[in-house]
């Protein structure tokens, strides 16, 4: 009966907990009413909050000789402060995962997420998307002495990838097409991944394209086949549509006066 | 209504609770196993460390000392990254037995030590002299006594055993966390992911602590 009783009093105060995190989350959504709440909450601040990835070269990452974060995202994220601050320099980058830049932009320690974030129609529910500012295919790195050429050779291998990529089911369909059957090791970050790969315990890395690019050396070698195009955007919380808007013209001015291009050629992104 | 708890989340996880469910399951398989496993090195251990051989003393020190002091992370990433490149491929449960027995074992062994130290020496002298072996000495007449002193403690070693198995999630063990960690990260819904994965590690181990504490109150009572 004691034990009961203290688990039910454990069932009470998960709920109580999840009652008050959608009490917090109450205010923000009203906020909407008021025309621009969320982009004044900046300006007060004055300062734009970003998360980036710090692993992906040429996208997002630290530098560790200058211990500086640069990148294409960067380079979008400085646009989008200039248009909302006026100010490219007002700008607080921090390192994000897969697995922290939904509870970061819903908890507002972000204001935008711009990390190799693909877009979902399962995550729109959950966030605002930007238009696209890149497009990439998922690609797969194995080592030269596997001998690994496509999908076909793959039956019974390991495939290493990033949890919360949207590789894994871009995979899965092109695996079932060739008929041939694999498993998937989801890790938390990329080098972990690359590090698996090392160790023999995943056969194959794939992630999209560009981040792997960042990955190979002399012992490893990058398939041609390229699936599934993925569409990157700008994410913020959903109850911030004022600033997913503003976002939503930044790029899309950035993408007709020839800007992002001229980003994505000064990263040498493909 | 949106954010992390929102209710098309909830309807989400219900659909998807063969994931959680697999999850579970390797969670209590690897548990058992790595219980079963910290309770043979424990036991071992923990009469070594209390005999008088100094070579046995010194075995068990750098095994409890060598695990206690460094992280079970390094320990399990160790066992799954570092093993392959000296040619030893152990599949992802050997690793999460292995890497969390030994953990528990070294900590479960000083318990062990503990319970036999806090039986008088005069026992263990008096089975001698009745032709008793070391061994079955230690079998017949101390550990039964050590075990009244060593079974609460051990007992909440278990409960921090069936938790640390959620060090797996980082080397993509399929025990319940990576599971919660893999289901929430693609769609996002964190939410009742973890909320879910609490209630589930609750239902393992709030049965074994409460057990946990029943034996502690036993053992004040009969001390």
């Amino acid at each position: 009966m004691k034990r009961f009783s203290a688990f039910l009093l454990c069932i009470v105060m998960i709920v109580g907990l999840m009652v008050v995190g959608c009490g917090s989350n109450k205010p923000a959504q009203s906020a909407q009413g008021d025309v621009a709440a969320d982009m004044k909450a900046i300006k007060d601040r004055g300062v734009l909050k970003v998360g980036v990835k710090v692993d992906v070269p040429k996208f997002g990452f630290k530098d560790p000789q200058t211990n500086k974060i640069d990148g294409l995202e960067i380079d979008i994220a400085r646009a989008v402060a200039k248009k909302i601050l006026g100010d490219s320099a007002k700008l607080d980058v921090q390192g994000v995962t897969a697995k922290t830049r939904g509870p970061l932009l819903d908890n507002g320690e972000i204001d935008l997420v711009i990390a190799t974030f693909t877009i979902t129609d399962e995550r729109k529910q959950s966030y605002n998307f930007s238009e696209p500012y890149f497009k990439d295919g998922v690609a797969m790195m194995v080592k030269k002495s596997s001998g690994i050429q496509s999908v076909k050779d793959m039956n019974g291998k390991k495939i290493g990838v990033a949890q919360s990529a949207t590789s894994r089911k871009a995979l899965q369909e092109e695996a079932d097409k060739a008929g041939v059957k694999v498993q998937f090791l989801e890790f938390g970050t990329y080098p972990e991944i690359k590090t698996a790969l090392d160790s023999g315990r995943a056969d194959v890395f794939s992630v999209d394209g560009s981040i792997l690019a960042g990955y190979l050396d002399d012992s490893t070698t990058i398939l041609n086949d390229r699936f599934a195009p993925q569409e990157y955007g700008v994410a913020s919380k959903k109850s911030n549509t004022a600033l997913a808007k503003t976002v939503d013209e930044v790029i899309a001015e950035m993408k007709k006066n020839g800007e992002l291009d001229k980003l994505i050629q000064k990263w040498g992104i493909k | 209504m949106n954010g992390p708890f929102a209710d098309y989340k909830w309807v989400a996880l219900a659909h998807d609770w063969a994931v959680f469910g697999e999850g579970f399951a390797n969670t209590v398989l690897v548990s058992f196993f790595a219980l079963v496993l910290a309770l043979a090195l424990g036991v071992l251990f923990g009469v070594l460390g209390s005999s008088k051989l100094k070579s046995f003393q010194v075995i068990t020190r750098v095994y409890v000392e060598s695990i206690q002091n460094t992280p079970l992370v390094i320990q399990v990433f160790f066992l799954y990254h570092g093993l392959p490149h000296l040619g030893v491929m152990l599949p992802i449960f050997a690793v999460g037995v292995l890497g969390v027995g030994i953990y528990h074992g070294a900590y479960i062994s000083e318990a062990v030590r503990a319970g036999i130290q806090a039986v008088p020496r005069g026992q263990l002298e008096a089975a001698y002299s009745q032709g008793f072996s070391f061994w079955s000495a230690m079998r017949h007449i101390i550990l039964p006594q050590a075990k009244r002193m060593a079974l609460p403690p051990m007992t909440n070693q278990a409960v921090s055993l069936i938790k640390n198995t959620s060090v797996l999630a980082m080397v993509a063990g399929g025990e319940l966390m990576y599971q919660a960690d893999s289901w929430s990260s693609t769609n996002l819904y964190y939410g009742p992911a973890y909320v879910a994965t609490g209630v589930l590690y609750i239902i393992l181990c709030l049965p074994l602590a409460t057990y946990a504490r029943k034996l502690e109150q036993k053992a004040e009572v009969n001390a």
